[in-house]
């Protein structure tokens, strides 16, 4: 579904993104680890056409994406949710989603017909019913507790029914509790919808627990790649990432 | 259009030395008046709207003190600094108390101040046009320079305000008071945090800022009439200025303000109806050639 | 956000233009009809410059430009080619069309306060070329003569009556036009922008395509009351594009509350009343004016009916705290 060949970008000579090479099969899911400043962000950047890459193909079911702006990809089917939730904080919780479920219409379609459409209505039940939204749909955005922006991001990526998927670190600022239950929540949906998801992740059981395929990333380069034991065995990963982590993350 | 005029312009000395000078001048009254404009954008983050209205202030000032006292040296002085003083409580009283909230409320606070200062310049100096005439130490022949004629006043003034951009440019760069000033101006909360009373800096500014206006409005009493309202399109044309240098830069004010002085006086020659729009078109190009203007940072 | 039905929009604006058309039937006062000719104009400008200001957060501080625009090319369709009123207000809404999309593509590429003063900037660009232009505009003294005024379809505007109910047909058309618009996609996607230009990048909408339709279609509206104007002091005037126009909608917007649909309309109304009852007062309007607005800015921030909707739905709340969220 989303294939990554030898991408790359640099900011003012410091290469962020050093050559990444990745296939994500469809329907997968899989998470992207690597210590602070190893790039993902800079990847999920690229990927969604924040900025362009300098070099390197990123091919949606064949169609090489790179260098197109943001709205062109996402309208062919790459969502996103960021590290820091990013949502309509003057909008209710419908109306965002309803927002960006009509959001992909033609400018004239969007002048001539009235809100709230019926069709597009369904469809934003299901968005928030998918992410567990359905008390807090009459709230405006701005007035959700961090954890219920953060669903709300990701309902919003939802919105546009992507066939890939890219979440920010969903359990961002959050207790363990709600960790947990954030990844439920993006598991659950995963398996309803069977999008190619891929999330970046701090939290290593998550990570372990819920990951088909891990991703390791480490000064903009792939280090390793393959399943929850494969990387945990990997003396690569062991050395540059996961001891150091795992003490901090202890103490 | 008339291009055989400008044409014919070009062709003479005497014509070219003439607009130059005049271009020279309307230039530099604006860089003043750009300058501070800028200054303050470049700290504040906020664009004073009503910083025509202090150029306004400064020449009426220089108008009644030069009549009390004779003295245009006097005159000059009292309008700078009753300006800057003006502007520091305006700044302190108003302004302050909206930089928090919206572009909208700080437009809408400096419009209310436009209005009330047009009207009360109409019931202290009348609704007519003034004109102060020249200084006496001024009154003397014109230079001449390749036939073209250039009064005296022009001289000094262009001296004396390039002496300025040169002084500001030194404070701003190499003082211990410039760098404050530009710390202040890229991260207020830390600036604060490390002691600098920011309010302090900020209220300075503003104060310098509507000093260099009321200096430009007192230099132009002797070149220009007076009347109310007159602040306004010396505003547009800084902004113009600002946008063609780079928000926030004085450097670019200077060079955009003399590219903009020098156009206007050969504009009304090749294009008397359209000299304005000449900036206008301008400013266009440089918008799209490079939108954070020509030493601006990127926006 | 409820469902409410094209067909209960449409017999409230019927009903609003039969409660218009009867009014000077009741208050058979020359005065008041003339206030409520002045209002149709000032209400569409106001609630077309609240599209871009309320809605897509794009404060334009040069709306006006469309005013003038809007009433000069009208009245000079009128005047100098003597075409009927139709055809030069159709004309008049593509010409202004036309022009905000060649303004908007240079302005919209500016964010925040930079927009406001680009838009100014043309607007004092097009006041002094309405003043340098005598041949055509007649410079200071504004077109003088009169405007022609042809009969169609029945409509005689040279009756005062008339004139009194095309104005009120106009104004009560183009809100609930923009009333639509406000409520249709469009106007969500608006919504969006203003709160976060960057997500609404991230669900698809080329941000900058959305901005420049709300400004053409704010400048369609704009030249639409411009227009009206014309149309009632039968002329037109430089003063139509000077700044002040810009800003007293501004103060329009904010005086009736942006976040009411009808908020521009209200803050109009509060504005003219001020202007009739001060200028007989005093000669010094801008003065009272002013002091009004340092008042305002000071003090009551949402605007009066923002203000009373407010405190209208707090009555029979259940819904959370008023948005206190920031807007970026």
């Amino acid at each position: 579904m989303l294939k990554i060949e030898d991408l790359r970008k640099s900011f003012g000579g410091v290469a962020a993104t050093n050559g990444i090479t990745l296939d994500f099969p469809q329907g997968s899911l899989s998470a992207v680890i690597g210590p602070n400043g190893a790039g993902k962000t800079t990847f999920f950047n690229l990927i969604t056409g924040a900025f362009p890459p300098d070099a390197g193909r990123i091919l949606l079911g064949g169609e090489n994406i790179a260098g197109l702006s943001a709205p062109e990809i996402v309208r062919r089917g790459i969502g996103r949710a960021f590290q820091i939730a990013s949502i309509f904080p003057s909008l209710t919780v419908r109306d965002a989603v309803l927002g960006a479920v009509n959001a992909h219409l033609h400018w004239h379609a969007k002048l001539a017909r009235r809100f709230p459409l019926a069709e597009a209505a369904a469809q934003t039940d299901e968005v928030i019913e998918l992410v567990n939204l359905q008390a807090r749909a009459n709230t405006l955005s701005g007035n959700l507790s961090h954890g219920e922006q953060k669903l709300l991001d990701i309902a919003l990526a939802l919105a546009l029914d992507p066939k890939v998927l890219l979440l920010d670190e969903p359990t961002a600022g959050m207790g363990s509790e709600e960790r947990w239950q954030m990844i439920e929540t993006v598991y659950q949906l995963w398996q309803r919808k069977k999008m190619t998801l891929i999330f970046i992740e701090h939290d290593m059981d998550i990570v372990f627990k819920y990951a088909q395929t891990i991703r390791v990333l480490s000064y903009g380069s792939v280090l390793a790649e393959g399943n929850a034991e494969e990387v945990r065995r990997h003396p690569k990963v062991i050395e540059a990432y996961l001891g150091a982590h795992f003490e901090t993350a202890k103490s | 259009m008339d291009f055989q005029a400008l044409l014919d312009c070009f062709s003479s000395a005497s014509c070219v030395v003439t607009q130059t000078t005049g271009g020279l001048i309307s230039g530099m009254l604006l860089f003043l008046v750009a300058a501070g404009l800028s200054l303050i954008f470049g700290t504040l983050k906020v664009v004073n709207f009503m910083h025509g209205s202090l150029y306004m202030l400064g020449a009426y000032f220089a108008y009644t003190i030069y009549n009390l006292t004779g003295s245009y040296a006097l005159a000059v002085l009292g309008a700078a600094l009753g300006v800057g003083l003006f502007a520091l409580i305006f700044e302190r009283f108003f302004m302050s108390r909206v930089y928090g909230s919206d572009v909208l409320m700080q437009l809408l606070v400096c419009y209310g101040f436009i209005l009330i200062l047009d009207d009360a310049v109409k019931i202290i100096w009348g609704a007519e046009f003034l004109s102060m005439g020249m200084p006496a130490a001024f009154q003397r022949p014109p230079f001449m320079l390749a036939g073209g004629i250039v009064p005296a006043f022009y001289l000094f003034l262009i001296v004396i305000t390039l002496a300025i951009a040169l002084a500001l440019g030194y404070l701003i760069t190499k003082t211990r008071m410039g760098k404050i000033v530009r710390a202040a101006a890229i991260n207020p909360t830390m600036t604060s945090a490390l002691g600098i009373n920011t309010a302090l800096v900020f209220g300075g500014v503003f104060a310098l800022g509507g000093l260099l206006a009321g200096l430009a409005g007192a230099l132009a009493v002797p070149v220009r009439s007076l009347v109310s309202g007159m602040g306004f399109s010396i505003l547009i044309e800084s902004f113009i200025v600002t946008v063609i240098g780079g928000m926030g830069s004085v450097a670019g004010a200077l060079v955009g303000a003399l590219l903009i002085g020098l156009v206007r006086s050969f504009g009304t020659i090749g294009f008397p109806l359209f000299t304005e729009g000449l900036m206008f078109v301008f400013m266009t190009i440089v918008l799209i050639v490079k939108p954070s203007g020509l030493f601006g940072k990127e926006l | 956000m409820k469902q409410a039905s094209v067909g209960r929009d449409i017999a409230l604006a019927v009903g609003a233009f039969a409660l218009l058309a009867i009014l000077p039937l009741v208050f058979p006062n020359k005065s008041l009809a003339d206030f409520v000719v002045r209002l149709s104009a000032f209400a569409v400008f106001a609630t077309s410059l609240n599209l871009l200001v309320g809605y897509a957060g794009m404060v334009s501080f040069g709306h006006g430009l469309f005013y003038g625009l809007g009433a000069y090319s009208f009245a000079l369709m009128l005047q100098k080619l003597g075409l009927s009123v139709p055809l030069a207000f159709l004309l008049t809404m593509v010409f202004s069309a036309l022009v905000a999309l060649v303004i908007g593509a240079i302005c919209i590429r500016l964010k925040e306060i930079y927009f406001s003063f680009l838009t100014l900037a043309f607007q004092m660009l097009l006041h002094s070329i309405i003043i340098a232009w005598t041949a055509v505009t007649g410079g200071d003294q504004g077109l003088t003569g009169g405007l022609p005024r042809p009969p169609f379809l029945g409509i005689r505007l040279d009756d005062p009556r008339h004139l009194y109910l095309f104005c009120c047909a106009i104004m009560i058309i183009s809100l609930f036009v923009m009333w639509h618009l406000v409520r249709s996609p469009f106007g969500y996607t608006l919504r969006m922008i203003r709160d976060n230009p960057r997500r609404t990048a991230f669900l698809g909408v080329q941000v900058w395509r959305v901005r420049l339709l709300a400004f053409v279609v704010a400048g369609v509206f704009g030249a639409i009351g411009g227009a009206l104007m014309s149309l009632f002091v039968s002329s037109a005037y430089p003063d139509f594009a000077y700044w002040t126009v810009s800003g007293e909608a501004v103060f329009m917007i904010l005086l009736g509350g942006m976040s009411v649909f009808l908020g521009p309309t209200a803050g109009a109304a509060i504005l003219l009343l001020l202007n009739d009852t001060v200028t007989k007062l005093t000669e010094h309007y801008s003065l009272v004016l002013g002091i009004v607005i340092l008042l305002f800015a000071l003090g009551l921030r949402k605007g009066l009916l923002g203000f009373l909707v407010e405190a209208w739905s707090k009555r029979g709340a259940q819904t959370s705290a008023p948005a206190t969220a920031s807007r970026h």
